[in-house]
């Protein structure tokens, strides 16, 4: 009983975390049509940002809101300066990806020089330990795991109930008759990026409450949001959320019978088994567009 | 719009064949010549890893440019070479060339079972699924740390040997001379390749999917090909690379130096080969001569990958004809 | 009809890069009433409406609409003087309901006051749509996507109309329920500027017609001027 709850726990732990990062991945791809390498970068900024909030002397429950808003910003100006430009030309996605994992390296390096290699901690969301179905856990980890579905809740229904959530649907889906219903592009552009810094930046916050966290601590979770990203479909926010939980099962099963060194291995090999079967990810079919 | 703009700057063959011979060998006999001006073992070691780099994004080139296939696992195919001569030479105790060209054929078998599951993939997907070939490439190895030393890498590889030569005494020169006829082989090689039949059908493919298809090029066996074409030199620029430095670490799988290999692809401006070489040279020279601004050196190498990219759309090939105009129109004004 | 011209494009240049599609091209559009567009394809017809809906910037002339400077205004600066382009093709948002896309219509400030009033008007016109109101736009025939396309600029609450070949591809029998929708349209007092194949239709539309030639006006015919179709299609290949 204990191994299955064991299993269960981590699947869901893991697939909280990857789901934030990857929907924001999803996010920006549907609607601006590229892939934002500095994604893991994100993270590890919000992380920094609440970890200087709190240094400031900020209480949680401001610093931790706080740094997911400047985060926002700091999505907002990356498109801005690094992808906004090259709208338009004929190799954006490659250009983008170059353009954007220089911004990545631009800024992780930046944070190693602002805040320095040595490993920090932010405060955990809730302090404490508890034991359910036989396994211990900490309560920081329990937060996420409630507190993740709500805000993904939160932004489907923004997409699928708000008339801003609509306009950033349609923009993922015909550029010109956006613009000829008199959408305002490049600000819709902006808003997808900063809705995905700030949940990476969320999920920076949410790692950096039980884990060190040092200037590359993003690499990872960017690598996983890849493949939950390839797996769950890119074309739907949807898919990933899917995908990333489906992926947290996985690893934590494979954790337990395998060990933690051929997980990865394994996971890549069910990876290039279902492209060879669904090139186009396991949820692909079920519904397009940011639904 | 966007298939007649990709395929504006690559029509294979615009410089007949005699006119790039003569410019190939004046290129390289000029490059034989260097060591004679830099007889310091710095310049020739900087020198060298400009090959090495140039090896491998001019092969990224072919599968990026030419062929169309975002491959980010190409750093993955040099990491393979790195490892592969690694082992060979050091574990399995085989002769260091043989080793050498071994990891070549490695990486190439190892390119081939990428392509598989990249075979009906388009963009994006490749992006995706390739990038996490490299990462899994690098989480076996950190696995399997018996054989491979984990996060530690590997010491004390074998070097190459020229017969009784001394490697070491020589001031790096038979290193250089091997790093070149590496470059010289591989530039050879592609040249040879994208002006052949086999380069146009895929530029073919990637300029127009559907139509190269219906006139009878496979889709699956020339993205093969041109995955497996370019792996080969890759591979042996990863073992000499591990030869050379006489180690293998990990840090080949890390994205700084994917990101300054495919800056130099993308700089030079793609589907070139040449423009991949030439910013190896740029971008090599210039991330050493910042040397001194110790951890400034990164992010100003990002910042101007950022400005060139926005600025120069068409890479570097771009800044040099807009540097061209702006020369010889203050040469003009005073006369 | 009116003293002015209601659209008015003045030597516009345009194109895309370096590839120049529109050369010099002037007209006066509105003076008598609707206005239709014909020619060979490929000739600027559609670049001639993007830029004067702002999709493409033009190169060089001056684009007016009832007399104020639209040139080189945003798509969402045009939209929002009233000038509503209803694209070629059905591609629209795939994924989106009919619903979504009449809410889109409304999307821009000056429609949202009259959002409701436009739905009851775009439902009366077509009832198909109110039909499948919650259906997803790929999911539908090519007629009911061009009626989703129209009924979306009727939300943007147009004063002037433009439409990109709207009978494109339509079988015969949707295509003349549409073709009488637009005349519906044009009773109910918006002006519209149509690209049309149809010279019947566009005959019986419009009062005014343009032949779109090599990127440019090659022959103007007002009323009273009123051609034969067979005229008309003597201009179209003899050249």
């Amino acid at each position: 009983m204990s191994v299955f709850s064991d299993i269960v726990f981590g699947g869901l732990f893991q697939g909280s975390l990857y789901a934030m990062m990857a929907v924001g991945l999803a996010l920006v791809w549907t609607t601006i049509g590229v892939f934002n390498f500095s994604h893991g970068v994100f993270m590890m900024l919000g992380a920094y940002f609440a970890w200087q909030l709190v240094a400031f002397g900020l209480p949680v429950v401001i610093a931790f809101p706080l740094a997911v808003i400047v985060m926002a910003g700091a999505g907002w100006i990356l498109q801005a300066s690094v992808v906004r430009p090259l709208i338009g030309r004929p190799n954006i996605v490659l250009v983008v990806v170059i353009t954007t994992l220089a911004a990545g390296s631009l800024i992780e390096n930046g944070a190693l020089t602002v805040w320095g290699p040595r490993s920090k901690q932010l405060p955990s969301l809730i302090e404490g330990n508890t034991t359910i179905a036989g396994v211990g856990v900490s309560l920081h980890q329990i937060a996420i795991i409630v507190i993740t579905p709500l805000i993904l809740a939160a932004l489907w229904s923004f997409l699928n109930r708000t008339r801003l959530g609509l306009a950033l649907r349609a923009v993922a889906q015909n550029e010109d008759a956006s613009q000829l219903v008199g959408l305002n592009v490049t600000a819709l552009y902006g808003l997808a990026f900063a809705i995905a810094a700030s949940l990476a930046g969320l999920a920076g916050i949410f790692m950096g409450g039980y884990r060190f966290m040092n200037p590359s601590m993003g690499a990872d979770p960017l690598l996983k949001a890849l493949i939950v990203v390839v797996f769950g479909g890119i074309s739907s926010i949807s898919g990933p959320i899917f995908a990333a939980y489906l992926i947290g099962f996985f690893e934590a099963a494979s954790n337990y019978y395998f060990g933690l060194y051929w997980t990865p291995a394994l996971l890549f090999l069910v990876l290039i088994g279902t492209l060879m079967v669904r090139p186009e990810g396991i949820f692909a079919g079920r519904s397009r567009g940011l639904a | 719009m966007t298939l007649l703009d990709i395929a504006i700057p690559s029509a294979p063959g615009r410089v007949t064949w005699n006119r790039e011979a003569i410019g190939f060998v004046a290129g390289f006999l000029v490059l034989a010549l260097l060591p004679l001006v830099f007889g310091d073992s710095y310049s020739r070691h900087v020198l060298i890893m400009i090959f090495i780099y140039a090896v491998v994004a001019s092969n990224w080139d072919l599968s990026l440019g030419y062929g169309g296939v975002f491959n980010f696992g190409h750093l993955a195919l040099f990491g393979i070479g790195v490892y592969a001569y690694s082992l060979l030479a050091k574990v399995a105790g085989v002769d260091p060339w043989i080793a050498l060209f071994s990891s070549g054929v490695i990486a190439t078998l190892a390119a081939v079972l990428v392509t598989i599951p990249i075979l009906r993939l388009k963009g994006i997907y490749i992006i995706l699924v390739t990038f996490g070939f490299a990462q899994l490439v690098m989480q076996v190895i950190i696995s399997q740390s018996d054989l491979t030393g984990g996060t530690q890498g590997l010491v004390r590889v074998p070097g190459l040997y020229v017969f009784e030569h001394n490697m070491i005494r020589d001031g790096k020169l038979a290193y250089f001379y091997i790093a070149l006829a590496l470059l010289v082989a591989s530039t050879l090689f592609l040249r040879l390749f994208v002006r052949s039949r086999a380069g146009a059908s895929i530029v073919a493919l990637r300029d127009n999917e559907e139509y190269a298809i219906s006139r009878g090029v496979s889709l699956a066996r020339q993205r093969m090909v041109t995955l497996a074409a370019s792996a080969f030199f890759t591979g042996i620029a990863g073992a000499f690379y591990a030869a050379y430095q006489r180690n293998a670490s990990i840090d080949v799988f890390g994205m700084s130096l994917a990101t300054i290999i495919l800056s130099m692809v993308l700089l030079g401006g793609t589907s070139t080969i040449y423009g991949a070489i030439i910013a190896s040279f740029v971008l090599t020279v210039f991330s050493e001569a910042m040397a001194d601004f110790g951890a400034w050196r990164p992010m100003i190498t990002a910042l101007l990958i950022i400005v060139i990219m926005l600025v120069y759309p068409s890479g570097l090939v771009g800044m040099i004809r807009a540097a061209w105009t702006w020369v010889a129109e203050r040469v003009k004004r005073p006369a | 009809m009116s003293e002015n011209p209601i659209l008015s494009v003045e030597a516009v240049t345009s194109g895309y890069g370096r590839v120049t599609v529109l050369h010099d091209i002037t007209l006066e559009a509105g003076r008598f009433g609707n206005v239709g567009l014909f020619g060979p394809n490929g000739h600027g017809k559609t670049t001639l409406l993007r830029t004067i809906s702002g999709l493409v910037a033009p190169k060089s002339g001056r684009v007016a609409f009832d007399g104020k400077d639209i040139t080189g205004l945003s798509a969402r600066a045009i939209v929002a003087t009233g000038l509503i382009h209803v694209p070629q093709g059905n591609k629209l948002f795939p994924d989106l309901t009919i619903g979504d896309c009449m809410a889109l219509g409304a999307y821009s400030p000056r429609a949202r006051p009259h959002e409701a009033e436009n739905r009851e008007k775009v439902v009366k016109l077509f009832p198909k749509l109110a039909e499948r109101w919650r259906q997803r736009v790929r999911t539908l025939s090519g007629g009911e996507r061009q009626m989703v396309s129209i009924g979306t600029a009727l939300m943007s609450h147009p004063r002037l109309l433009i439409l990109d070949e709207p009978t494109l591809g339509l079988a015969p029998k949707i295509k003349d329920e549409l073709c009488a929708a637009v005349m519906d349209i044009s009773k109910g007092g918006v002006p519209l500027v149509v690209v049309e194949q149809d010279i019947e239709f566009l005959l019986e539309l419009s009062r005014q017609l343009f032949l779109v030639d090599h990127g440019a006006v090659k022959t103007e015919i007002r009323p009273g001027e009123s051609l034969e179709h067979s005229e008309i299609m003597a201009m179209y290949f003899g050249h």
